[in-house]
């Protein structure tokens, strides 16, 4: 549905339902009405100016309170909290302006018929992407959905909850890009690429606590989603505006822990409303060790390193991290020396950072990249309200 | 309902006794001084006979949650003994992925929602014990 800007033959207005009149829980929407009366006849057609930002999020193993969408929200303002009484088993969460749905909700077969067709959750198959179409089109209107529920502790669909359109709508889950309908819906999106070594250390951290669990159990279950996981979820990342690679860490020599990561940051060019952050000159290749004279840093140091690429035939820029943070002075170091952040103020990155400490990954790439991918997304959604301002103030011009 | 002392679990107090559930108990974890489980919630609201401090270990995933993982890897060892590369071997070890994310979000859950402060604050935070010096 197309903003008001389009509709000025007096003919043919589509009216599209304020979603205001919807809300009842605060939300602070605010509308931009415009009435245009027709030449002849008195028509007063009323269009919404605002439509949703829709964000996609790719990233394997259950949705819900995952530290990247809590980043997210944390950017925007405010902490995402499961919908107020509804159902507790709910995976979706809303803030003052984002609203995060996971898209495992969308299953078509619950877990028993999944194991009757011996298909995964990663399999297309399980999945209703007419449905997934459908509603995430319907919000980015402005129109509230009824969503099915996934319940991931008992394996079964749930009656619906209600969605109402948020300002930002963030889609999280296994195929946010698979279907291409949905994949044009998406102002932005993002995929978590993380190696094997690396899904094996974590899942071991967090897999053997819980009994019954064994290292060959852990092993496995990754062995067992492999197929899957690289024929339907994977090459979801060449559509991906931005990738965030987490890969084992080179400056340990055999290092299995998983606790230094090296982290690669992949943004694609050309991007509309998307400026790819860079280190020192923009375009060059660079490989830099902040730990010299000015910045002492313990072992094993942190090494950087930024450059054009090419990604699955296209262009990119990358920037990489590779160790860890230890102290404040070395991540505001780091953020003084990196451009284009679309930071409000100096240290903005660093305050994020440090406000979610206790978050994994708080100390290396994964948190400092999730919370640059998280103002660029912030800057983004700016850039569009800007544009519909200034494209409704043309048009009550006109 | 097992009284705490005939299980054999060790307490920090004196002799009481609480009705807890039975699985919980039995829960074959040790026990240690360190935290509360939200068992002690239980009891509380249950009101009936005097409370007792059980203490759990630090990660304590909800037992329900616990005995499915156990139970979705026995299955899923099982489907893939015959069929290694079937349908049913990668959708049964699907199962046991999506109960252990679930498994540590419960943690996760348990962990966030134990400080009484927080979960005050969040519900008030213009309450005087919630002020916060930000500037």
């Amino acid at each position: 549905m197309a903003s008001c800007t389009i509709h000025t033959a007096p003919y043919s207005c589509s009216i599209s339902r304020p979603a205001a009149k919807a809300f009842s829980l605060g939300f602070h929407q605010r509308h931009q009405q415009l009435i245009f009366f027709g030449s002849g006849r008195r028509s007063a057609v009323v269009c919404s100016a605002e439509k949703t930002v829709v964000i996609g999020l790719a990233a394997d193993s259950g949705c819900g309170k995952s530290t990247f969408m809590r980043r997210l929200t944390s950017v925007f303002g405010g902490a995402a909290e499961p919908p107020r009484g509804g159902n507790p088993d709910s995976n979706t969460l809303i803030s003052d302006t984002t609203t995060v749905i996971c898209l495992d909700d969308y299953h078509s077969l619950d877990r028993t018929g999944r194991k009757e067709k011996g298909v995964t959750a990663l399999d297309p198959r399980a999945n209703d992407f007419d449905l997934m179409y459908e509603q995430v089109k319907a919000i980015k209107d402005g129109v509230a959905v009824e969503k099915p529920i996934y319940n991931h502790v008992t394996g079964l669909l749930d009656p619906p909850e209600l969605i109402k359109p948020p300002k930002i709508l963030v889609i999280e889950g296994l195929h946010p890009m698979y279907d291409s309908r949905v994949r044009d819906l998406l102002d932005f999106s993002i995929y978590l690429d993380i190696s094997n070594e690396v899904k094996f250390a974590w899942k071991i951290q967090r897999d053997m606590a819980e009994r019954g669990h064994s290292l060959e159990s852990i092993k496995a279950s990754i062995e067992a989603r492999k197929p899957d996981f690289d024929a339907y979820i994977d090459p979801q990342k060449q559509y991906a505006d931005a990738v965030i690679e987490v890969l084992p860490t080179q400056l340990i020599p055999d290092d299995d822990e998983g606790k230094v990561l090296r982290v690669r940051l992949i943004m694609k060019e050309g991007v509309k409303r998307f400026a790819p952050i860079y280190l020192f000159d923009e375009g060059s290749t660079i490989s830099w060790i902040p730990c010299g004279r000015k910045l002492t840093c313990s072992y094993p140091g942190i090494k950087f390193f930024y450059g054009p690429e090419t990604y699955f035939s296209n262009e990119v820029s990358v920037v990489e991290m590779d160790g860890k943070f230890d102290r404040l002075d070395e991540l505001i170091y780091v953020e003084s020396h990196l451009s284009n952040l679309s930071t409000k103020f100096y240290g903005e990155v660093t305050q994020q950072m440090l406000k979610h400490s206790d978050f994994p990954g708080s100390n290396n790439g994964t948190g400092l990249f999730q919370t640059i991918v998280g103002l660029k997304i912030r800057d983004l959604y700016e850039q569009i309200v800007a544009e519909r301002a200034a494209a409704s103030a043309a048009a009550a011009k006109v | 309902m097992a009284t705490a002392a005939a299980v054999g679990v060790s307490l920090s107090a004196p002799i009481r006794t609480v009705p807890v559930a039975k699985a919980e108990l039995l829960g074959r974890k040790p026990v240690r001084i360190g935290q509360m489980l939200p068992l002690q919630r239980m009891a509380a609201a249950a009101g009936r006979g005097r409370v007792v401090v059980v203490k759990g270990t630090q990660s304590s995933t909800p037992p329900d949650i616990s005995e499915k993982v156990e139970e979705s890897i026995k299955k899923a060892e099982e489907a893939c003994a015959g069929d290694a590369v079937s349908g049913e071997c990668a959708a049964a070890w699907d199962e046991v992925e999506e109960l252990s994310a679930a498994a540590s979000h419960a943690r996760e859950a348990l962990k966030a929602n134990s400080d009484p402060l927080e979960n005050y604050c969040k519900d008030n935070p213009e309450a005087d014990e919630c002020r916060t010096y930000d500037n």
